[in-house]
């Protein structure tokens, strides 16, 4: 986890909001650094996480982890890390064995048509089978609240799933982990395409897609290119808006900040602040 | 006119919220039902897109009581085994008898959070049925729905905002968490009145409304930074003194037709060339000069 992101977001592994669904998006860039973040926080703050990997093998997640010291490998065997591996799982849908007895999570491949309620189903059964924070009957260790992060959802349209699935989706996972057992949602979506003013006729899903998280969400980071262009020092910028109403009754509120990602973490400045100017 | 609408919906009336993804109606609609509770009304929220706790939130004092939250959160599509309302039940029928369930000696307000939700799993034509039928079937006093305009085609918007008596659209104000309320309102009669003013919300669910956003374009431009003047602070001189101004002043430009190349033009000077022409018969030698009236 990233320290400075940590105190602009005002959590750390002791303290954070419960209940909170965060949407990372990007625009032409990858958001794919704040996924990290987000595993790395809530794993050291003892959560359960469920994560649902479906563009990158596990060996990629656990090196970068590695490199921000945590384990995933350690995590998995403990039981507090339980990793849908959606490339793996995939093959057994398309190349299905008689010896399989893998979850259909991944069954929205054959039929896109259908929605993602299998996969809803093997979030929901997994997260509620493990009592979601109690301690297990066997001794096992008692995690924290159940966290849930989705890398991404942007792919899900790339397979054919059409974007009000999606969205379904991801409002069922909300009800289900958010209200119903107070814990957190992380999910991350990709955009193509510039920002455009609204036609008529169905404009390109993942617009479409990332205004309907927006609406559902209580806090997103949105990472883009630096407008000026290309710049060597700085990676990029990140938008961070809360959607809910803070504490001190401010609504909307919104912070723009500047990043670079190094080798071992990220590092975030007020805009014109980046240590290569100052 | 936003105070107005706040004190009451008139019976049958409709009212959507346009909101954003960049500012949320929702605390405005939030606004609207504890108004409607503090009239000692009925409010029956069919919620789809926030849990109750959420909805309740910041809701307090025992008007609550007349708040009826029908839960379409937890299980809108039925995907599971006991679906407490799902969306395939907006219809005539389900919201009578939902609404029907408490009794109450005032007839109640139904609040829809939100009609995108519907709209994305109902057809719009089905859905502009049901609330047509709601208004005109007596069971309901008004209706109050929260919209993204963002998340539907124009066409399906406008369809659907074309039912209502009033139509609220929200959007932010750069600074502060104040917004702009675009309203237009149908009444009876079929007058119909728009207006827009710059309104914030207090923790207590109050609107305070601020003006028209006309009266805050000034002041807007105060705070601006005064122009610099980019001849100062510079190791080199750019300013000219009074005989340096008058000089630049009095210099002739090149190629600017000035009256004097004009009278030397036209009036040729000593020895150059003279033309002599002695018409033809056949030529239509007009003495006068046709370019006369031409202010050269």
């Amino acid at each position: 986890m990233y320290t400075e992101l940590n105190s602009i977001l005002n959590t750390n592994p002791d303290s954070f909001t419960q209940g909170e669904f965060v949407l990372l998006s990007d625009r032409k860039s990858d958001a794919s650094f704040l996924i990290h973040h987000f595993l790395s926080l809530y794993l050291r703050a003892r959560c359960k996480v469920w994560f649902l990997g479906l563009v990158q093998s596990f060996n990629h997640y656990s090196a970068i982890s590695q490199r921000l010291g945590v384990s995933l490998a350690q995590a998995k065997e403990k039981g507090q890390l339980v990793f849908l591996e959606g490339l793996n799982e995939s093959l057994s849908v398309l190349i299905p064995q008689e010896t399989d007895t893998r979850s259909q999570a991944m069954g929205f491949l054959r039929d896109p048509a259908v929605g993602l309620k299998s996969l809803y189903e093997f979030v929901r059964s997994s997260v509620t089978s493990s009592g979601g924070g109690e301690a297990g009957a066997d001794g096992a260790e008692e995690w924290g609240p159940p966290v849930l992060l989705v890398d991404d959802l942007s792919v899900l349209l790339s397979l054919g799933v059409s974007v009000g699935a999606v969205l379904d989706f991801s409002h069922y996972c909300r009800a289900t982990v958010c209200s119903q057992l107070q814990g957190n949602v992380v999910m991350l979506v990709r955009c193509d395409g510039e920002e455009e003013e609204e036609d008529d006729g169905d404009d390109e899903g993942s617009e479409r897609l990332l205004k309907g998280l927006t609406h559902q969400c209580s806090l997103t980071l949105h990472v883009q290119g630096l407008p000026t262009g290309f710049c060597r020092d700085i990676h990029g910028q990140v938008e961070v808006c809360w959607r809910r109403r803070q504490g001190d009754g401010q609504y909307t509120q919104k912070k723009l900040f500047q990043y670079k990602v190094h080798d071992k973490g990220v590092s975030f400045f007020a805009p014109g602040t980046s240590s290569a100017v100052l | 006119m936003l105070p107005e609408l706040l004190q009451g919906i008139d019976a049958g009336g409709f009212l959507i919220i346009q909101d954003s993804t960049s500012y949320s109606g929702r605390h405005l609609l939030k606004s609207f039902i504890n108004s409607a509770l503090d009239r000692e009304e009925a409010v029956h929220v069919l919620g789809f897109e926030v849990s109750e706790e959420e909805l309740k939130d910041g809701l307090k004092g025992s008007p609550i009581q007349r708040l009826h939250f029908h839960n379409a959160y937890s299980d809108p599509l039925g995907w599971t085994d006991h679906p407490a309302f799902t969306v395939s039940q907006f219809c005539l029928d389900e919201l009578t008898r939902l609404v029907k369930q408490t009794s109450h000696p005032k007839p109640a307000t139904l609040v829809i959070d939100s009609l995108s939700w519907i709209l994305r799993h109902l057809s719009p034509p089905d859905v502009c049925k049901t609330l047509h039928q709601l208004r005109k079937g007596g069971a309901v006093r008004a209706i109050i729905g929260l919209l993204h305009a963002d998340m539907h085609q124009r066409g399906t918007v406008g369809s659907v905002c074309h039912l209502a008596t009033s139509v609220i659209t929200v959007v932010p104000v750069v600074k502060g968490d104040k917004a702009v309320a675009k309203i237009t309102k149908r009444s009876k009669s079929g007058k119909v009145m728009q207006d827009e003013e710059i309104f914030s919300i207090k923790e207590d669910f109050t609107v305070i409304v601020q003006g028209k956003p006309s009266q805050l374009g000034p002041k807007l431009a105060d705070p601006k930074e005064q122009e610099t003047d980019p001849t100062a602070n510079l190791t080199f001189n750019l300013r000219l003194s009074d005989t340096e101004r008058e000089a630049k002043e009095k210099l002739a430009l090149p190629f600017v037709f000035s009256k004097e190349k004009k009278t030397a033009l036209l009036h040729s000077g000593p020895g150059s060339g003279r033309i002599l022409y002695e018409p033809d018969a056949n030529d239509d030698y007009d003495q006068e000069d046709p370019d006369d009236d031409l202010d050269v």
